[in-house]
């Protein structure tokens, strides 16, 4: 749905982007991930139709958007990282004056404007002005505002900053519901531990160059060495779990085992197969109760990728 | 229906208009805008027309009603002027810098609004709001009006050009609006675009007409004849105003041929060229003013045609 070949960009003697690629499928959340002044927000922007680029090339749904911008707008829906509201307007009237600027319908608007904020959980706030709304209702409101012509694309610029824990979870719901209505969403966030709960692909952006891109679970993998198993058993004895994680490190495929807290961490080589293993611990005599691989931390494979960056 | 029709339907449902009216009129600024435009021309109108009477009653001369009235009316109608060049600055300049200051102006770029509409709809708020002000004033004129004396085709025009001249400082003050990122730099230069438009010109435009005459006198052996004055203050809307309003100043600034302005214009001390139609002063006012005006909306929908990435400025793919 959005595709990204080679895009440059420069301002002055900075160069914002160095040749930036990256493809987000059709009904993706694309988690889009770096540091201050990575390039996020100038991809977004090129994205919007907003900033041209010096080189490459970015297509929404097929349509270059350098060629069509006015047809690429009508696809997507852009939420800036920092926006204004119209401070006298109710927020129904804010929505349908943004539906009028999308060219909807006259007699659609109100219509339009009452079902978004009903999805937002604003309706109670209909005719209520913007300027009386907390920072994160006016989030949600912008987020809505950026629905109003039914984009199939959503470009969210940290739609999270500066919300408190509540009114995270709150967008962070509203972009699962946007998913499963079919959006396509690129949504750039510092905060990793929700995009890691929320994005199906991540890119990793580092002073304007991709460090990574692809599912969520094969860059999380690609980032870590080797493979983590968390194993629990029976007992919690500190002393009666290290003799246990001593032995099995001489295990044949298990790289190393250490205690952590309750429970044992084992790092195993990629040839190792887990049911095996399990079986053979279990032959062994250990009470296992529990045994999974250790999920990637999407923090740690950042770290890892772009070489200790801060996301 | 055509492609016109349809595209005049949509200007005419701009929603920037609709918006800018209600944010406008939901602030305690737009009734006092108004109150003080109407109090301070009324007070204007009733200063001159006190004076008026007292000065008769001073000087034991008998001034007729309608010299009373022609006087007050007139000096309403170049009072009004000042006022339109006044409040016109204020109102316009921060359209287009008060959504970039806002953070709101991206959420419109990526709209389906064209930047020709944009900057429409901003300019047509504006005006209604300063046409508002002027047809709100028309009650205060029409005290004048029982007094005779002043006919409606004078009305006409003299509102007319009001009009026009609000329009042009709105679409400059707009254009400097577009350009600036701050509004307080897009008022300041509105002002100050206004005065070198209206005032400085005015007398840049008095010094080229004595040169002019001085040149003329000198050509023609000491026989000053009909040196006319430069177009800079011949279309100036206060000369215009005044050639209007004062029925005799017709004798000596009356139509020029299209070919002495000309000549006037480059300063050509030549003998009085007759090429071309005649113009009168407001004519040439409401031409240059609707001129200018076209210009800086061309101006201002570039500048916030530039504010978003182009087809022209098309995305070069990579030779590799």
């Amino acid at each position: 749905m959005i595709a990204i070949e080679g895009l440059r960009k420069h301002f002055g003697h900075f160069q914002a982007l160095d040749g930036v690629e990256f493809t987000v499928p059709k009904g993706e959340i694309f988690g889009f991930v770096g540091p201050n002044g990575a390039g996020k927000t100038t991809t977004i922007r090129i994205l919007a139709t907003l900033t041209p680029a010096d080189a490459g090339r970015a297509l929404v749904g097929g349509i270059p958007v350098g060629e069509d911008p006015a047809a690429v707008r009508a696809l997507i829906g852009y939420m800036p990282d920092f926006f204004g509201v119209y401070d006298r307007l109710t927020s129904e009237e804010y929505l349908e004056f943004y539906a009028a600027c999308h060219g909807v319908p006259r007699r659609r608007r109100r219509v339009v404007a009452k079902e978004l904020l009903e999805l937002v959980d604003l309706g109670d706030r209909a005719k209520f002005q913007v300027d009386t709304l907390s920072r994160g209702q006016k989030q949600r409101l912008c987020l809505a505002r950026a629905l109003v012509h039914d984009p199939s694309v959503l470009l969210l610029d940290e739609p999270a900053s500066g919300l408190d824990p509540r009114a995270r979870v709150e967008m962070r719901e509203l972009v699962k519901e946007l998913s499963r209505m079919g959006k396509t969403i690129l949504i750039s966030s510092h905060i990793l531990p929700e995009l890691e709960e929320l994005c199906t692909w991540v890119g990793f952006i580092d002073r304007g160059r991709m460090a990574a891109v692809g599912p969520m679970s094969q860059i999380r993998d690609r980032a870590l060495i080797g493979r983590r198993l968390r194993v629990v058993l029976s007992s919690v004895d500190p002393e009666w779990l290290q003799r246990v994680a001593d032995q099995m490190g001489t295990v044949a495929g298990v790289v190393h085992a250490e205690v952590a807290g309750d429970h044992l961490e084992v790092a195993v080589g990629e040839q190792v197969e887990d049911h095996v293993l399990l079986a053979d611990l279990v032959k062994a005599g250990l009470p296992v109760r529990a045994f999974a691989p250790i999920e990637g931390d999407l923090s740690q494979a950042f770290l890892s990728l772009t070489g200790g960056g801060q996301p | 229906m055509s492609r016109f029709w349809l595209r005049f339907m949509r200007g005419l449902d701009n929603p920037i208009v609709l918006r800018e009216g209600i944010s406008r009129m939901r602030t305690w600024r737009a009734p006092l805008a108004i109150t003080l435009y109407l109090g301070l021309l009324g007070a204007f109108g009733y200063a001159v027309f006190a004076i008026g009477v007292i000065a008769t009653q001073i000087s034991h001369t008998t001034q007729s009603a309608t010299a009373l009235g022609a006087a007050t009316f007139d000096s309403m109608t170049v009072f009004e002027l000042i006022l339109v060049l006044l409040f016109t600055p204020a109102l316009a300049a921060g359209a287009i810098s008060g959504e970039k200051e806002r953070q709101t102006f991206d959420s419109l770029l990526v709209s389906n609004v064209s930047a020709f509409g944009i900057v429409w709809g901003k300019l047509v708020a504006s005006m209604a709001y300063i046409l508002l002000l002027v047809v709100s004033a028309i009650p205060l004129f029409a005290f004048v009006f029982i007094f005779g004396s002043i006919e409606p085709d004078q009305i006409l025009i003299t509102q007319a050009l009001i009009i026009v001249t609000a329009f042009t400082i709105g679409s400059v003050a707009l254009f400097w609006s577009a350009l600036f990122k701050r509004s307080l730099a897009a008022t300041v230069s509105a002002y100050g675009s206004a005065f070198a438009l209206y005032g400085l010109s005015a007398a840049l435009g008095y010094l080229l007409t004595y040169i002019n005459t001085v040149r003329y006198v000198n050509a023609s052996a000491g026989q000053p004849s009909d040196y006319g004055l430069h177009p800079l203050i011949y279309g100036n809307p206060f000369m215009a105003f005044f050639t209007l309003l004062v029925p005799q100043a017709g004798s000596f600034v009356g139509p020029i041929h299209l070919g002495r302005l000309l000549q006037l214009l480059v300063l050509d001390g030549g003998p009085v060229s007759q090429w071309g139609p005649t113009i009168t002063s407001w004519q040439l006012s409401l031409y240059t003013q609707g001129a200018l005006a076209v210009l800086c909306v061309f101006g201002a929908v570039m500048l916030v045609r530039g504010r978003r990435a182009l087809p022209l400025r098309r995305i070069a793919v990579k030779a590799s």
